[in-house]
């Protein structure tokens, strides 16, 4: 593989390498954006279902230049998740998705998998199988040790899933050695302790099954694979020294065109795609070294938080890949690398790395999606945002922040006349006030986002502008349509004081945030009180300590910032505090807040203890803003304003109500309180 | 005397309203996700018809969901969609054929809930979060609690079509209406807020709706919560009120109660072996007290005499056991049959059945293989017959030998100690682990009936097993303990016991006595740990339990465990510590034991200086018999003079329950 010839000095009217095409053995790539396995829970039963193909056939329009397929298990005794393909049973879904993607000349690979002891025995209600019985860390289940007839069906499912792939009309397929991968757990001394052949040559199965691949799918088809280069373990797992090794020997075989690097082993499964507090484009030394290691003999993608056309064209520009994989910020913008071939890289919407919706290995089976593109995922059942309505109106959106911006880009987008009005300086609402503190810069990208479609779209802004019923009133008179997006209040918790006590400061969250800064709270302790186990809470004491405020955080659960678990950002949060020395104080009620203490209640046993609080930083939920409502029940309202949530509720509540005011062309605009019961209204409408 | 003499009123028939039962056993409602894309399935039938052949006396079904605002967990079936009725006439016809009525419970979890499958705001009576969903759901406007209403009345026609003897209201603890009940969760000022005729104002309006939807024909019962034990929720004064207002109403049949919310205090609700049996007939025993409508009574129910006794005490006039039924569907046809010392009882251990419900699996039982799929029919045996012999007592391999011998076969059991029950004998040795036992209690008795053939204190060695040529072997040999590399050989399992450094087992088996301080490593999540901490402990042990995962007992808080635990632990001055990871162990000065640890969050290190540490750590398979007969067919090269299974701990040490499926499957490939 050559270079990518694009530098930096390049004019601004080059197109951006990423949007090049990439020949990949008989065939061509449209562009080097790969889109990367994941879960998505979109399977029907085992199979590939008509809502993969419609969620792989938009990327694949949008430009997308190779998707790799949901992962699909090569063994019927491979079931690490309820909804988790099955190669054997994926034919059919396969055969409609080639079928699909073929107008837009994306190559389709299909992933081919087996999780070995990483998987989960509850679906198949049998045991798991791995090179040794090394309990897994996540699941601390022990798995059986396979032998030898276990280890030939696995080389024969990797084939005949392979065969199946490229019999319904795929391109190729790719084979998963990477992060939560039996093959991976074969490469590393952290979980292969077998005394066979298979131990002294850890790569010895991975060759078997690439040899078996290859012969299964023949010359044409391509064959890609997914390697953990680094088990962030060096004690015994795969170090990136060993993984270049491996490379410049799978490489030799002559049998790969693609090799995809990742990392991550058995203690780090989530640093494999992790949020916005690692940062973005972390692989890029690594995936350098690997490239070097495979000298040419097959296409490198960079994998791992590759968010931005700028930095993935710097990638390839800089040699690092001859491809960029770029997955979930294909969820947030199907469309990026049309946007980047047409010039307008700033317009791509931005992935947040939040991992709030896109992360769905959950025994929940949550279906993909995006806080900032709730249609991801639901491609079969939400209707596109394009599209012009038939009557183009005057509309009102009051608020500013998430939901507003949302309801007012889509009316604007569809061909409305919008004026969204804000009682603040700035846009972003609670969002921007959640984008504090170390990691979570991100979250602004956003609004910020949404500021500059709507600014582009039309969309007139008035800031510091309170909206009252009888603007409303005159609005609906004029014909304008409204919706009201007006965010939360504090639910103004109180804290009791003990008698006669000194009383102690108690700040809401949000307000702590927009302050901007911890000098408005008074020396000493900190208290930060979370009953909601959520990113608000880890955020602001992280921010504090760094102030280097002594910090306690509050809460009544066993383990801080239990929400934290769907993105993945659980333990890494656990570890940021306490490297931070943030105080963790579980299983706590507070039940007492004065003279510079808070008494805390442990919620089984009532035992009580005292800890130093100066202030307390409030980070429960809040309340709605309804008073506007209250006054003119019934005016459609997104948000927080409906109940104080996150942004994805309120982008596809903001979303829904913009369409709505397209599609009540000709019916009333207000449905009265008084209408009969069933009649939909307001948020409620849609069902 | 005659089996139904043995209980007083347990089959005493009742009217209940339109509706006589022939017994007083309910297998009450609960959830299964047995659903599929909102649908009721094949085998919510087949589970229901199992229980109705069984003989109970009464069905109500999981619930059934009133609106789409309301849809908490994947697998609800959507009641609001007429679907549904198809799927709920298979489950009525299944149920009728043995006579048995079965009504639909139906129900809307109101704030207990989140938007993740629904896309919509959480419907509530005010915006209190939910302490589990913990998302603040929108306050039900008037317009949307006049559509509350009107779902129940449709959904219960959808009942009535689906051929459904009548409907049951959830008001007790996962509900909407409970959410209006409580003052912990109302905080309205309107007329559906403040007094307590207020609060049930919702309730009754469902009533008069159901009740119209459904005419006078069918039972209309309503299950109240008895106490949310939760600050500021709904008390057993307010229970009775609330049971009064409902039969003033004139439309209501009985009255079912439960005690907790689902959402907060669910170790209540599905209590565990630590609560006492009949935890909760305070319930019943004061609503019934104040009305004249039958009265269902809950609560770890584990066998007729009890629910008979609970009966003839007047605490209540039906006794829902759910648990009891899920092990064994035939628990009344056993009772009825004077056979009640053959019921396969519950062991309350929630871990195949309430613990799946919360990870989104379907409900099945530790010790019932067939629970949760008797929609699959078993294949018939190859050959019956067959000499089988089994290597083991222990679940797996008693299992393997009940569904065997159930099968045709003739089984030989091989025990090498001198009793059966393998590591279950262990754990349920630590005295709030008693029931336990129940397990291989039942499956010894089991295997008895059988005719197995239990030979104890008989060691299987290949060359046995390669002269007596059986059809079939499976092995059930169990596992060992295996010294952790931290442990640097101190370990003092068998022989050289007396070193400060021992496994589990070694406490249990008596091999080992600590005394003074103890260390206890918890590498495995579960009871393990948290027994012999608990064991010591009352020893007069001082104990801490160290993990290196981020909660100590991780896995009690799917079995509901949770909460006891560390109530005991704190009583017994248990400490627990976490993140911790053993990196060696030394002799200290005075022949206890330096445990070195690394906080691995930050990588700094931490010593214990104790007098023993007890590794809960996993176990290695004992597998030596499968390898020596591995080894023969390899030195005859050639195949096995009998098909060779492993089940359990010796093919992965796990828990109980694989060792139950795997002894089942073992024996039904035969």
């Amino acid at each position: 593989m050559t270079a990518i010839d694009g530098s930096p000095g390049a004019s601004p009217a080059t197109p951006p390498a990423l949007t090049r095409p990439l020949a990949l053995r008989a065939r061509t790539a449209p562009s080097r954006v790969l889109f990367g396995p994941h879960e998505t829970n979109l399977a029907r039963r085992r199979e590939i279902s008509d809502r993969h193909v419609a969620y792989y056939a938009r990327r694949a329009a949008g430009g997308a230049g190779v998707i790799v397929t949901e992962t699909a298990s090569v063994t019927a005794d491979d079931w690490p998740y309820e909804r988790a393909p099955l190669a054997a049973d994926c034919g059919q879904g396969w055969a409609t998705l080639a079928a699909a993607v073929r107008p837009h000349g994306t190559i389709v690979l299909a992933g081919l998998g087996h999780a070995g002891g990483q998987g989960s025995s509850a679906y198949s209600q049998a045991a798991l199988w791995a090179p040794s019985p090394v309990a897994d860390a996540a699941s601390r289940e022990l798995p059986a040790e396979l032998e030898r007839d276990g280890i030939d069906a696995i080389v024969a499912g990797f084939a005949a899933g392979a065969a199946l792939a490229v019999a319904a009309g795929l391109a190729g397929v790719e084979i998963d050695a990477g992060p939560l991968a039996l093959l991976r757990q074969f490469h590393s001394g952290l979980t292969n302790h077998r005394g066979d052949e298979y131990g002294a040559d850890r790569l010895l199965l991975t060759r078997e099954v690439l040899t078996a691949v290859r012969a299964a799918i023949g010359d044409e088809a391509i064959l890609s694979l997914r390697l953990c280069c680094d088990e962030l373990a060096p004690w015994a797992g795969v170090t990136p020294e060993q993984a270049a090794e491996q490379v410049d020997a799978l490489a030799g075989l002559g049998l790969l065109d693609l090799l995809v690097v990742t990392r991550g082993g058995p203690y780090s499964t989530t640093a494999y795609r992790p949020t916005s507090h690692t940062a973005p484009t972390f692989n890029r030394d690594l995936c350098a070294a690997m490239r070097t290691a495979a000298a040419g003999r097959l296409s490198v993608a960079l994998q791992g938080s590759v968010v931005d056309v700028a930095a993935a064209d710097a990638a390839l520009a800089d040699g690092v890949a001859d491809l960029v994989e770029m997955t979930r910020a294909q969820i947030a913008d199907p469309e990026l690398v049309a946007k980047a071939r047409a010039g307008d890289a700033a317009r791509v919407r931005p992935c947040l790395l939040c991992n709030q919706a896109c992360r769905v290995r959950d025994n929940r089976n949550p279906i993909v999606s995006c806080v900032g593109e709730p249609r991801s995922g639901h491609e079969t059942e939400d209707l596109p945002v394009e599209g012009t309505d038939a009557r183009a109106r005057d509309a009102l959106v009051v608020g500013g922040g998430p939901a507003g911006l949302e309801a007012a880009r889509v009316l604007a987008t569809r061909g409305h006349r919008v004026t969204l009005t804000t009682n603040d300086t700035v846009l972003g609402g609670a969002l921007r006030g959640a984008a504090v503190g170390p990691g979570r810069e991100r979250l602004a990208l956003l609004v910020d986002w949404l500021a500059a479609e709507c600014e582009r779209l039309g969309v007139r802004f008035r800031f510091e502008k309170t909206v009252t019923a009888a603007d409303l009133d005159a609005a609906e008179a004029a014909g304008t349509a409204v919706i009201l997006a007006t965010g939360s209040v504090t639910a103004g918790r109180a804290y009791p004081a003990p008698p006669d006590a000194a009383p102690v400061d108690s700040w809401p969250a949000l307000s702590l945030l927009e302050a901007g800064t911890a000098d408005v709270l008074p020396g000493g302790p900190v208290v930060v009180h979370d009953p909601v186990g959520g990113p608000v809470a880890i955020g602001i004491a992280e921010w504090l300590a760094a102030a280097g405020r002594d910090v306690a955080l509050v809460t009544p659960d066993q383990v801080a910032g239990t929400l934290l678990s769907l993105t993945g950002d659980l333990a890494p949060a656990n570890t940021r505090l306490a490297q931070a020395g943030v105080r963790r104080e579980l299983r706590a009620l507070i039940r007492e807040v004065g003279d510079g203490r808070a008494v805390l209640e442990d919620v089984w046993t009532g035992a009580r203890r005292e800890i130093g609080c100066a202030a307390v930083v409030d980070c429960g939920h809040r309340l709605p803003r309804e008073d506007l409502y209250l006054e003119r029940p019934g005016t459609p309202r997104a948000g927080d304003c409906v109940a104080p949530r996150t942004a994805l509720e309120a982008v596809l509540e903001g979303r829904r109500r913009a369409l709505e005011v397209g599609a009540a062309a000709g019916r009333p605009r207000r449905v009265p309180v008084a209408a009969a019961a069933g009649t939909a209204t307001g948020e409620g409408a849609g069902r | 005397m005659s089996a139904t003499g043995r209980y007083q009123y347990l089959f005493s028939p009742l009217r209940i309203g339109p509706l006589t039962v022939r017994n007083r056993v309910v297998f009450s409602a609960h959830l299964t996700n047995y659903a599929a894309d909102g649908l009721p399935t094949e085998q919510h039938a087949a589970y229901y018809a199992a229980r109705a052949a069984g003989g109970a006396g009464l069905i109500i079904t999981e619930e059934h969901s009133t609106h789409p605002t309301d849809w908490p967990y994947e697998k609800l079936i959507h009641g609001f969609n007429p679907a549904v009725i198809p799927g709920y006439r298979r489950i009525t016809d299944a149920v009728h054929a043995h006579g048995t009525p079965i009504l639909a419970q139906i129900n809307h979890n109101g704030g207990q809930a989140s938007s993740m499958f629904s896309r919509q705001p959480v419907w509530a009576p005010s915006p209190v979060p939910d302490p589990l969903f913990r998302e603040v759901p929108k306050a039900l406007e008037p317009h949307e609690i006049r559509e509350v209403v009107a779902g129940y009345g449709q959904v219960a026609e959808h009942c009535a079509a689906g051929g459904f003897d009548g409907i049951e209201l959830q008001c007790s603890h996962s509900s909407i209406v409970r959410g209006f009940l409580s003052p912990a969760t109302n905080k309205r000022t309107d007329g559906y807020g403040g007094s307590l005729a207020n609060r049930a104002r919702l309730l009754l309006e469902i009533v008069d709706a159901v009740r119209a939807a459904i005419g006078p024909a069918l039972v209309l019962g309503v299950r109240i919560c008895g106490d949310e034990l939760i600050e500021g929720g709904t008390t057993i004064d307010d229970a009775v009120a609330i049971a009064r207002m409902v039969e003033a109403s004139g439309k209501v049949d009985y009255i079912n109660t439960s005690i907790g919310v689902a959402t907060a205090t669910l170790y209540m609700i599905e209590a565990s072996m630590q609560v006492p049996p009949g935890y909760a007939m305070f319930i019943p025993s004061a609503i019934r007290a104040a009305v004249s409508l039958p009265v269902v009574g809950v609560g770890r129910f584990k066998d007729p005499l009890q629910a008979d006794r609970a009966l003839a005490a007047g605490q209540a006039d039906l006794i829902g056991v759910v648990r009891g039924q899920i092990a064994d569907p035939d628990f009344v046809a056993k009772a009825r049959a004077g056979h009640a010392t053959d019921i396969r009882t519950c062991l309350s251990c929630n871990q195949e059945c309430v613990g799946r419900m919360g990870l989104n699996r379907w409900l099945g039982c530790i010790e019932n293989p067939r629970t949760g799929r008797e929609a699959i029919t078993l294949p018939t045996p190859r050959r019956r017959g067959q000499r089988v012999f089994v290597v083991g007592g222990g679940p797996g391999g008693l299992q393997a030998a009940v569904t065997a011998a159930e099968r045709g076969h003739h089984v030989t059991l091989f025990e090498r100690s001198d009793r059966l029950g393998g590591q279950v004998q262990l754990a349920a040795s630590v005295p709030s682990r008693a029931e336990f036992l129940d397990i291989v209690r039942n499956l010894i008795a089991h295997a008895a009936r059988l005719g197995v053939d239990v030979k104890l204190g008989a060691e299987a060695d290949a060359d046995l097993l390669l002269a007596e040529k059986p059809d079939a072997v499976i092995l059930a040999t169990g596992a060992a303990p295996n010294p952790p590399w931290w442990a640097g050989g101190a370990v003092s399992s068998g022989p050289d016991a007396g070193r400060r450094v021992v496994d589990v087992r070694d406490v249990l088996e008596g091999r080992a006595v600590p005394s003074g301080k103890v260390v206890v490593v918890d590498e495995l999540g579960f009871h393990q740990a948290t027994s012999v901490a608990e064991l010591l402990a009352d020893r007069g042990c001082q104990v801490e339990v160290i993990t290196n995962g981020m909660v100590v007992g991780q896995d009690l808080g799917v079995t509901l465990d949770m909460e006891q635990w560390n109530v005991k632990a704190a009583a017994r001055g248990v400490t627990q510590a976490t993140d911790l990871v053993p990196m060696g162990t030394a002799p200290a000065d005075d022949g206890g034991v330096v445990l070195n640890l690394q906080h691995h969050p930050t990588g700094t290190d931490q010593t214990r200086t104790v007098d023993w540490v007890v590794c809960a750590v996993h176990q290695r398979a004992e597998d030596s018999l499968y390898k020596a007969l591995r080894a023969k067919a390899g030195d005859a090269a050639g195949e096995l003079p009998f098909s060779l299974t492993r089940v359990g701990d010796c093919l992965a040490p796990r828990r109980a329950h694989a060792a139950v499926v795997e002894g089942q499957r073992a024996a039904v490939s035969l």
